[in-house]
């Protein structure tokens, strides 16, 4: 026995296959468990239904204007003054409004040619303010 | 071994067990099987760039659920890969409403389309009675915005 090459090792040499099945299954699970698919995401609204028109009186609402070079234009209700703000800037307005008036409604009103993205950012500053009271429009005249 | 009548004692040299080694080939073929012949339920993805926002949330809704309509930048608007002229979209939404009183439109728009697309659009939209709406949009990072 002092040749080394001959000594037979009880020990099988070759890899148990028998259990691989249950590996490949239990990555299997693992994986189908951890997939997320990509979800749908967005910013929801629930749009007026057709007959539904609210009169609302001016000083409850905070007018938004969105005009095609993406300015956007704020003005109070029952007051003449309008204000040119950054989208960004929606959020402190309508935060410092609601809480002067808990009843203000937002009226995003858009110039036609307008680009969609520059209503979405108002909309996004809206809903980034925790506003749920937004009427969207079209800026006519 | 005594009683010859019957066979019944006597031992088969087949295995009396089932072989059990190639199970899991047969559950891996099934897999396969059926991975392969499943078929989502998808639109075709559109050239469209997203608008971005930072209040975007995901929605719980069931796929089911949910109607994709797209809107592309030269105003195209796209259900269920077919191109619809505006007028139309409120005659097709309408009977998928009617299946579906759940049913949530997304309105996938791309970013630069004018707004006055999207006003009809959901003008039609309230006329088929289809109320919940949610803009699609990809998450904004704060961080980025301040960049820009």
């Amino acid at each position: 026995m002092a040749v080394l090459g001959n000594k037979k090792s009880k020990v099988s040499d070759e890899i148990p296959s028998s259990s691989m099945a249950d590996i490949a299954f239990l990555l299997l699970i693992f994986f189908l468990v951890t997939t997320t698919f990509p979800k749908d995401k967005g910013l929801s609204l629930v749009l007026p239904e057709e007959s539904e028109q609210i009169e609302v009186s001016q000083k409850n609402i905070l007018h938004i204007i969105v005009n095609p070079d993406g300015r956007v234009v704020v003005r109070y209700g029952d007051s003449p003054q309008e204000q040119t703000v950054p989208a960004d800037n929606l959020r402190s307005i309508w935060r410092q409004g609601v809480s002067e008036n808990p009843n203000l409604i937002a009226s995003v009103k858009t110039h036609p040619d307008a680009s969609y993205r520059f209503m979405i950012d108002v909309l996004d500053a809206l809903k980034a303010a925790g506003s749920n009271r937004i009427s969207l429009g079209l800026l006519e005249g | 071994m005594g009683l010859k009548s019957g066979g019944l004692e006597r031992k088969s040299k087949a295995a009396t067990e089932i072989p059990s080694s190639s199970m899991a080939d047969i559950a891996f073929l099934l897999l396969i099987f059926f991975m392969v012949s499943t078929v989502f339920q998808s639109d075709k993805n559109r050239q469209i760039e997203w608008a971005n926002a930072e209040a975007t949330e995901k929605m719980d809704e069931k796929q089911k659920d949910i109607l994709n309509v797209w809107v592309e930048s030269n105003g195209a608007v796209y259900i269920n890969d077919l191109e619809r002229t505006m007028d139309e979209v409120s005659d097709v939404v309408y009977p998928i409403f009617v299946g579906n009183p759940n049913l949530k439109i997304s309105i996938r728009s791309d970013r630069n389309v004018a707004y006055n697309y999207i006003d009809q659009l959901q003008k039609e939209l309230v006329s088929a009675g289809a109320l919940k709406v949610v803009f699609a949009t990809e998450l904004e990072k704060s961080m980025t915005r301040q960049r820009r």
